[in-house]
């Protein structure tokens, strides 16, 4: 039931989703500008523990994040010529790319663990470890709503007017994508 | 972004984002419970400390007094007592409750044994030597 | 009144009304104590005045949430209750154990009833607002499952609306989260760390959710605004609640030996906690532009608009004030806790309770609102309450960064007792504003005992003549 008194164009659900877009650049954007102040005051710390970590593992899972982004804005474009198979098949690589993301992080965590690297070792290890963990926890969910997606893109849900879960979706897996590369450099590369 | 921002979109965000978070709550918390009997010297613990803890918690002592912060306002913190004023003060003072100084605060008279006042001392020995973040600031409490 | 079976919500207010009378009584005891240490010692001891304070509080509060519920579900539903009997059955147990309890307290030293209760078999006594017994614990519980039964039957053989979901869901919540009451570790650290799951877990977690629900509702009915809309904005801020304040109970965890890391991540997070009493604020005011009614409780309509904006100052920007972690470094464990706590808890859970009390009793009583005087002493009683507990927040503030900057700070910080000595004035500045709380209470009271209906004559004849 429409409001009456709402303009055309004012609908409160633009505002909704945009306290959400609002919270999650607020809470990485904190987390990250925490990571600068604590590192300005120990530098020595956080260059020396930042040695201790696996760039190539990292620089790889950056690839794999790129190329999956890339595998999701191939899938948007399916679906605006109205391809839904085609999509869903974009999607799921994007899918298999994630899998293989998780599968490099965890083999890197459970290396930093066997290394002795806690949340309470220091406090680069402490930032490492919850902004991976934290980041890592968001491809988790990005990847539940990418399988929604590809599921409802199969079953033909989706058509040229009408696919704005294929954007909305994308649109979180992208944001994924760029905090992690922003991760990367902050964490694991600027000395 | 083309948008219609349905009433089930924002339910789903509330069920995957309290879910998404209770999980990163239960890894801290896994984490915390085998950092804790480290920096609190669970070893430490002797079975006076528990009796003087099971003392503390039946006579409601931080329904005036605050331990690491928590309680009441009404009485000293006594996280930091046992630095703050050892032993013999503290067994000391408990006796001599309450001081009936005219208009003072008032501490209520416990009939402690000698034994039990030794285990709430031994409790707030031990409450002194957990590793809370250097806290209080200072040895005021 | 839709539906003949939400009468039962009818005592569960009239009692948490009363019980919130008792609060107060023994709240401008303990102020009072502050004052001179020796009043009513040793009868009344500073921390049975105490707890018992804080123990009506959070059972007139409970009553009200069921009252609340007993009203709301069936209406929501469609549907009777399931159970009126059962419903007034759990509130003459949930009143006699909370009287019996209070007495316990009173009349019995704290050790004693500890033995008595069978403490030593489970200990759970001893902690802050879980003083309870044992046994009255377990029939807090039982209570709680009583109503659940009750309500979530109710949501069954009706219509499921959003707002129910989320009422009935955050019901259960509060009795699951009451659970941790029966764990009490002995180590002291793990026990607090635990303890936080049912005191943050309530107040900055499940509770948000009911007093949203509340909120809701009220200005569904009030305003007549599309339910959808407000059912959507709804789950947005309930979301914010929760991805905030899960985290966020790591502002507790600062300096209670905890590891190191609570300090940035409870920093960070509780920092945003204040994010979903900003939204409750712009959700009020935007539904009550929108209206598309003008509703003859005019009170009700105030408690409900009052309601986020208090409960913005005292759990937002209060909170705020001491959740980040160099700044409590100083202010852990003083006054300032207290100002946040009182200023939060009248705000966010008092006003709403006493709103949904404002627009269901008048409709209990067989009237849309009550008559115009009436509800001029109701809201009188609404300013005079609202301006003395900001009185009261403001006293206690100034006693706060007192003792931040005499015990905390500096080269020679003082003793705690010389601290508070210095502190009297905002003492006595508390209690002078607690009595006039009190008065504010009793002018509120007396509009309940006010008969007449609200007039609708004059807009009849304005409707009329138009």
């Amino acid at each position: 039931m429409e409001n009456i008194s709402d303009p055309p164009h004012a609908l409160p659900g633009d505002f909704a989703i945009w306290v959400f877009i609002f919270a999650e650049l607020t809470v990485f954007g904190v987390l990250f500008s925490a990571f600068a102040f604590a590192r300005a005051a120990h530098v020595d710390l956080f260059n020396q523990s930042q040695l201790a970590l696996n760039r190539g593992l990292g620089a790889a899972n950056t690839l794999v994040l790129v190329t999956s982004s890339y595998f999701v804005a191939r899938a948007t474009r399916a679906i605006k010529d109205g391809r839904g198979l085609l999509c869903g098949h974009w999607l799921t690589g994007a899918l298999g790319l994630g899998v293989v993301f998780l599968a490099l992080k965890l083999f890197e965590f459970h290396q930093d663990y066997a290394h002795g690297i806690t949340l309470s070792t220091n406090l680069f290890d402490m930032f490492y470890l919850s902004l991976t963990f934290f980041h890592f926890m968001h491809v988790l969910m990005g990847m539940a709503i990418l399988a929604v997606v590809a599921y409802k893109a199969y079953a033909g849900r989706y058509g040229v007017e009408d696919h704005a879960g294929v954007e909305t979706g994308g649109s979180y897996w992208h944001m994924v994508d760029l905090v992690w590369i922003i991760l990367f450099a902050l964490v694991y590369v600027i000395r | 972004m083309q948008q219609v921002f349905t009433k089930a979109m924002a339910r789903n965000i509330f069920l995957g984002g309290a879910a998404f978070f209770l999980i990163i709550y239960l890894v801290l918390t896994y984490d915390t419970w085998q950092q804790i009997p480290v920096r609190d010297h669970a070893d430490k613990m002797t079975p006076a400390v528990v009796a003087g803890r099971y003392l503390v918690d039946t006579n409601d002592c931080v329904g005036c007094h605050t331990i690491n912060g928590e309680g009441a306002y009404f009485a000293p913190e006594l996280d930091n007592v046992y630095k703050r004023r050892g032993a013999a003060f503290i067994k000391a003072w408990i006796r001599s409750q309450p001081t009936g100084v005219a208009g003072r605060r008032q501490m209520p008279h416990f009939n402690f044994s000698g034994q039990q006042l030794n285990d709430i001392v031994a409790y707030l020995k031990w409450l002194s030597n957990v590793d809370t973040n250097n806290w209080p600031p200072n040895i005021q409490g | 009144m839709k539906y003949e079976s939400q009468r039962v919500a009818k005592p569960y207010f009239i009692a948490a009304l009363a019980l919130f009378a008792g609060q107060i009584v023994f709240g401008l005891i303990a102020g009072f104590q502050y004052l001179d240490g020796t009043f009513l010692f040793p009868e009344i001891p500073f921390d049975v005045a105490h707890m018992s304070h804080t123990n009506l509080l959070i059972v007139w509060l409970l009553m009200a949430f069921m009252g609340a519920a007993y009203y709301i579900v069936p209406e929501e539903a469609q549907t009777e209750l399931y159970s009126p009997k059962l419903a007034l059955i759990t509130f003459w147990v949930f009143l006699g154990a909370a009287v019996l309890t209070l007495f316990g307290y009173l009349f019995v030293p704290y050790s004693q009833l500890a033995a008595m209760t069978g403490d030593k078999l489970l200990p759970t006594m001893g902690r802050g607002y879980l003083e309870q017994p044992l046994p009255v614990k377990i029939g807090i519980v039982l209570v709680a499952l009583s109503l659940l039964f009750n309500i979530t039957m109710t949501l069954l053989k009706g219509r499921k609306t959003s707002l129910n979901l989320i009422l009935i869901g955050a019901l259960w919540g509060l009795a699951l989260l009451f659970l941790p009451a029966f764990y009490f570790p002995i180590d002291t650290v793990k026990a607090s760390y635990s303890w936080w799951w049912i005191v943050h877990g309530w107040v900055e977690g499940d509770w948000e959710l009911i007093l949203g629900a509340l909120l809701g509702f009220i200005l569904i009915k009030m305003t007549g605004v599309d339910r959808e809309i407000v059912e959507k904005w709804l789950y947005v801020i309930i979301a914010m609640t929760l991805v905030t304040g899960i985290i966020g109970i790591g502002h507790h965890y600062y300096f209670i030996g905890a590891p190191r890391y609570w300090i940035w991540l409870g920093s960070i997070f509780s920092a945003l906690e204040p994010i979903p009493f900003i939204l409750l604020i712009a959700f009020a005011f935007k539904m009550l532009l929108r209206r598309r009614r003008e509703h003859p409780n005019k009170a009700a309509m105030l408690w409900a608009m009052g309601t986020p904006i208090v409960a913005f100052l005292g759990a937002g920007l209060w909170g705020f004030m001491i959740t980040l972690a160099p700044v409590q470094n100083y202010v852990h464990g003083t006054n300032l806790t207290a100002a946040h706590g009182h200023l939060a808890f009248f705000g966010a859970y008092a006003m709403v309770s006493l709103a949904i009390i404002s627009y269901a009793m008048p409709l209990l009583r067989g009237r849309e609102a009550n008559s115009a005087a009436a509800q001029r002493w109701e809201m009188s009683g609404f300013w005079i309450m609202v301006i003395s507990m900001i009185g009261i927040t403001l006293a206690l503030t100034g006693a706060g960064i007192v003792t931040a900057f005499l015990q905390r700070m500096g080269a020679h910080p003082l003793g705690f007792m010389q601290v508070q000595s210095k502190e009297r004035v905002f003492f006595w500045l508390r209690e002078f504003c607690g009595l006039c709380f009190f008065g504010g209470l009793v002018v509120y009271l007396r509009s309940f005992f006010m008969s007449g209906e609200y007039e609708y004559s004059d807009e009849a004849i304005r409707a009329l003549a138009s």
